[in-house]
C-alpha cells in the first residue's frame, strides 16, 4: 500500500500549531515521511490542488476566502483534522464573538466598511463543514499531533481526551490552585492533553485548549469562582479567551444581559 | 500590459500575494498584498486585567511570542512604575535570544535556502544535503530548548507576566540548556559557511535606512533608545516619529516611514548599527565576511542573520553562565499592585522593532492599546525594492520573475500575522 497523501492548510490565525510542529525537531524528518505531504505552504513551495486523504487545518473561519476554502478543502478530502483551537473553537479572536461586526471594525480600522471579507464572526470549522477529529490547544501539543498522524496512517481511530485538565492535575499531584491559592484556574472546564501544563508551572490554567465539547460545566465554574470574589465579568471574560463560541458559555453570557 | 499574482507566498508566516503591472516600459505596480483575515487584537486587548496581556498578545505570531510576551510586560511594568529582578531581565534577554536562534534557523535553511539550492522545501534538500539539515534542525531545536526552560513551552510560553516569572528554571536544566547550546552551535557556523558561499543576487540595490535598537554594552535585543542609520538617536517614547503609520490601499498591514522615507528594521539593521558591540567568534566572523554584507542589498539581510545566530548561541552562554555563577534566586515575581499609568516598550523581534504602548486604569484594566510590528514597519520598503526588482528583471518570463520577487520578499522574513490588524485606537 502507498503511502496516505496529507496537506497542511491554513485559514486565518498565527499558525501555531504548524510552528509546533515542525519545533518537534528531533522527530520531524521522520514524523512527515509517514506521508506523501502534497502542500504545506509555510514549509514548502508545492502546490497542488487534487484529492487527498488527510487534509490538517488551522485557523479560523473568518472570511469568505476562509470559508470558501474550507468547502473546497472538505470537498477534496477523506478525513479532516482541525488543528488548534482557531480551527475547533473559532481561536482568541472568537472572543469577540456577540459584538458588533460594525463596531469591530470601526473601532480597529477606523472604518465601518467590511474590509478583507469579513463574516462578522470567527468560527471553528465544525461550524461551516464536517470535522472528522479535532485536535484541541492553542497551540496544540506536538506528542498529540503525531499520535493522531501515526494512527490515521495506521488505520487505526484516533483517542483524544474528553476529560479536563484537573484529572492531570491530580495525577501529577498538584495543588489545586483554586482551592489551594483561591486562583481564577479554568482547568475543571477545559479539556486535558497538556499535562496541566498551566498548573505545574506555578500558574491558573488559561483554557488554552478550549472546553471540554458538550460537559463543559461553565455554569458551575463561575459559580465557584464568584464565591471565591472574582466579578462575573472577570470570569465570563476569562472564559471566553479560548471558549466564547461554546453554547454554555454564550447563554451564560447572554442570559447575564436580560 | 502585462499582469502577474504571485498567489499565497509560500514559505512565509501567513497569507500574502506579490502583485506586479507592468505597461511597455513601465512598472506600474510591484506590491506585497497582505490579505490576512483581520483578528481585532487591539479590540481585544480593551478592558482585559493587565495579567492577561502577555498571554493574549502572544497569539498574535508563533514564530515570535516571546518578544511579544516580554515587549507586553515591559510596557505594563513600566505603565505601573514596577522594577523587575536583575534574573528576570537575564531570563527575558535568553527568552528574545531564544526567539532570534529559533527563527533565525528555521529562515535560514528552511524558509530562505531552498530557493538558492534549487529546491521547494528543506525535506527535498534533506537527501542532497543531509548534514546541513541536520545541523539546521540541531540548532533550531537548541532555540526551542531554551523556550522550553525558561517559558514552558515552544510556542505561546506560559510563565511571562508583569512582575516576573511564575516559575523559575532548576540549575540543572539551565546546565543542561548551557550543553545543548554548546553542541549546536556548528549550526550556527554552518549557517555562516553555506550562505557565504551563495553568491547574493544583485537585481535590487539602492540606498537603505536603518532602524534598530540601541542594546547598550553587549549587541542585544532591547533597550531604551532606537538608532537610525542617520546618525540620530531617540528614546523609546518618541517611536510614533519613527513609524508614522498610515493605512494604504493594497495591504491589510500599515506602512510606516521615517521623515518621508521607508525603512528596513530587523537582522540587517541591527548589525549594520551595534557592529561594534558584537564579541567573541560572531565578531571575528562578522569581520572577515563584511565585505559580503552590502548595505543596499536587501539579501544582505541574510548573512546579518547567520552572524547573529551565531552571537545568539555564544550569548546564550554566557548568560547562563552568569545566572548559575550568581545561583539563581528561587523566586522572581515581584508583588503587582495595580494602578493607573501609561508605558511603552520595545523589543527587537527576529524581524525587527515591536513598539508596545498601554494605558492602564486603576484597577489594571487596559484601556488603550497600540503595537507596532517589525513587518509592518518594512512594508513600504519590500514595496520599494519589489518595485526596482520588477524594473531590473521585466523581461523574465512570468515563472522566473515570481521566483525571483518570492525570494526578495523571503529575504525580509516577513512575518504576515504580526503584520495586520495593529493600529492605534482610543477609547
Amino acid at each position: 500500500m502507498g503511502k496516505l497523501r496529507a496537506a497542511f492548510y491554513s485559514l486565518t490565525g498565527c499558525q501555531g500549531e504548524y510552528l509546533t510542529i515542525l519545533g518537534m525537531e528531533d522527530i520531524l524528518l521522520d514524523l512527515l515521511s509517514l506521508v506523501d505531504i502534497a502542500e504545506f505552504k509555510l514549509a514548502s513551495s508545492k502546490e497542488y490542488d487534487g484529492k487527498v486523504d488527510i487534509a490538517f487545518v488551522e485557523g479560523s473561519v473568518s472570511t469568505e476566502r476562509d470559508l470558501e476554502y474550507i468547502k473546497r478543502i472538505r470537498g477534496n478530502s477523506k478525513i479532516l483534522v482541525a488543528l488548534g483551537d482557531c480551527a475547533v473553537w473559532g481561536g482568541i479572536q472568537a472572543s469577540t464573538s456577540g459584538q458588533d461586526p460594525k463596531e469591530l471594525m470601526r473601532s480597529v480600522y477606523k472604518t465601518e466598511k467590511n474590509l478583507y471579507g469579513f463574516l462578522g464572526e470567527h468560527k471553528g470549522i465544525s461550524e461551516v463543514v464536517p470535522v472528522d477529529y479535532e485536535i484541541q490547544g492553542c497551540p496544540i501539543e506536538g506528542k498529540e499531533f503525531a499520535r493522531v498522524l501515526i494512527d490515521l496512517v495506521r488505520d487505526v481511530k484516533p483517542e483524544l481526551p474528553d476529560y479536563p485538565v484537573c484529572i492531570e492535575c491530580k495525577v501529577r499531584e498538584i495543588p489545586c490552585l483554586i482551592v489551594e491559592r483561591g486562583l481564577p484556574c479554568l482547568g475543571p472546564i477545559t479539556v486535558a492533553g497538556c499535562d496541566a501544563r498551566c498548573p505545574s508551572y506555578n500558574t491558573a490554567c488559561i483554557g488554552c485548549r478550549g472546553p471540554i465539547r458538550d460537559e463543559a460545566n461553565v455554569a458551575g465554574e463561575l459559580e465557584m469562582l464568584l464565591r471565591k470574589g472574582y466579578d462575573r465579568e472577570r470570569i465570563l471574560d476569562l472564559m471566553s479567551l479560548f471558549g466564547a463560541r461554546y453554547k454554555g458559555l454564550r447563554s451564560l453570557i447572554e442570559g447575564g444581559k436580560s | 500590459m502585462r499582469e502577474i499574482v504571485v498567489e499565497h507566498l509560500a514559505r512565509v508566516e501567513g497569507h500574502g500575494d506579490i502583485e506586479v503591472v507592468v505597461e511597455g516600459d513601465a512598472v506600474k505596480r510591484a506590491v506585497l498584498r497582505i490579505y490576512e483575515g483581520p483578528r481585532f487584537f487591539e479590540r481585544i486587548l480593551i478592558g482585559k486585567s493587565y495579567y492577561e496581556v502577555p498571554d493574549i498578545t502572544a497569539r498574535i505570531c508563533s514564530i515570535c511570542p516571546d518578544p511579544y510576551q516580554v515587549a507586553s510586560s515591559r510596557a505594563i511594568e513600566k505603565a505601573m512604575g514596577i522594577r523587575v529582578d536583575r534574573q528576570v531581565e537575564a531570563l527575558r534577554e535568553l527568552q528574545l535570544i531564544s526567539d532570534v536562534i529559533h527563527s533565525h534557523a528555521l529562515h535560514l535553511f528552511f524558509l530562505a535556502l531552498p530557493d538558492f539550492l534549487g529546491y521547494k522545501d528543506a525535506i527535498g534538500m534533506a537527501a542532497q544535503y543531509p548534514e546541513t539539515v541536520k545541523l539546521a534542525l540541531k540548532v533550531k531545536r537548541a532555540g526551542n530548548a531554551i523556550k522550553e526552560v525558561i517559558t514552558g513551552r515552544t510556542v505561546h510560553g506560559v510563565v511571562t507576566k508583569p512582575g516576573g516569572y511564575t516559575k523559575v528554571p532548576r540549575a540543572e536544566d539551565l546546565e543542561r540548556l548551557r550543553k545543548q547550546l554548546e553542541s549546536s552551535i556548528d549550526g550556527a557556523r554552518e549557517a555562516i559557511r553555506v550562505f557565504s558561499s551563495l553568491k547574493m543576487p544583485e537585481y535590487s540595490l539602492d540606498d537603505n535606512l536603518y532602524i534598530a535598537v540601541d542594546p547598550g554594552e553587549h549587541y542585544g535585543y532591547s533597550g531604551e533608545y532606537l538608532l537610525v542609520s542617520d546618525g540620530t538617536r531617540h528614546p523609546v517614547e518618541k517611536y510614533m516619529d519613527l513609524t508614522n503609520e498610515v493605512t494604504v490601499e493594497h495591504s491589510s498591514a500599515k506602512h510606516s516611514s521615517y521623515k518621508g522615507s521607508s525603512f528596513m528594521t530587523g537582522a540587517l539593521a541591527r548589525l549594520l548599527l551595534n557592529e561594534k558591540r558584537l564579541y567573541g567568534e560572531a565578531k571575528e566572523s562578522y569581520e572577515s565576511l563584511r565585505d559580503k554584507i552590502d548595505p543596499r542589498n536587501p539579501f544582505s539581510n541574510n548573512m546579518a542573520q547567520a552572524i547573529e545566530l551565531l552571537y545568539s548561541v555564544q550569548r546564550a552562554m554566557d548568560i547562563i553562565d552568569g545566572l548559575l555563577d550568581e545561583g539563581i534566586k528561587d523566586k522572581l515575581m515581584v508583588e503587582v499592585k495595580p494602578r493607573a499609568g501609561e508605558g511603552i516598550a520595545v523589543v527587537e523581534a527576529p524581524r525587527g522593532l515591536l513598539y508596545h504602548h498601554y494605558k492602564l486604569d486603576d484597577n489594571g484594566k487596559v484601556v488603550f492599546a497600540n503595537l507596532v510590528t517589525p513587518t509592518a514597519q518594512n512594508a513600504a520598503n519590500m514595496d520599494k525594492y519589489l518595485r526596482i526588482a520588477v524594473r531590473n528583471l521585466k523581461d523574465l518570463s512570468d515563472d522566473e520573475l515570481k521566483l525571483k520577487l518570492e525570494m526578495l520578499v523571503r529575504a525580509y522574513d516577513p512575518c504576515i500575522s504580526c503584520s495586520v490588524h495593529l493600529t492605534r485606537i482610543g477609547v
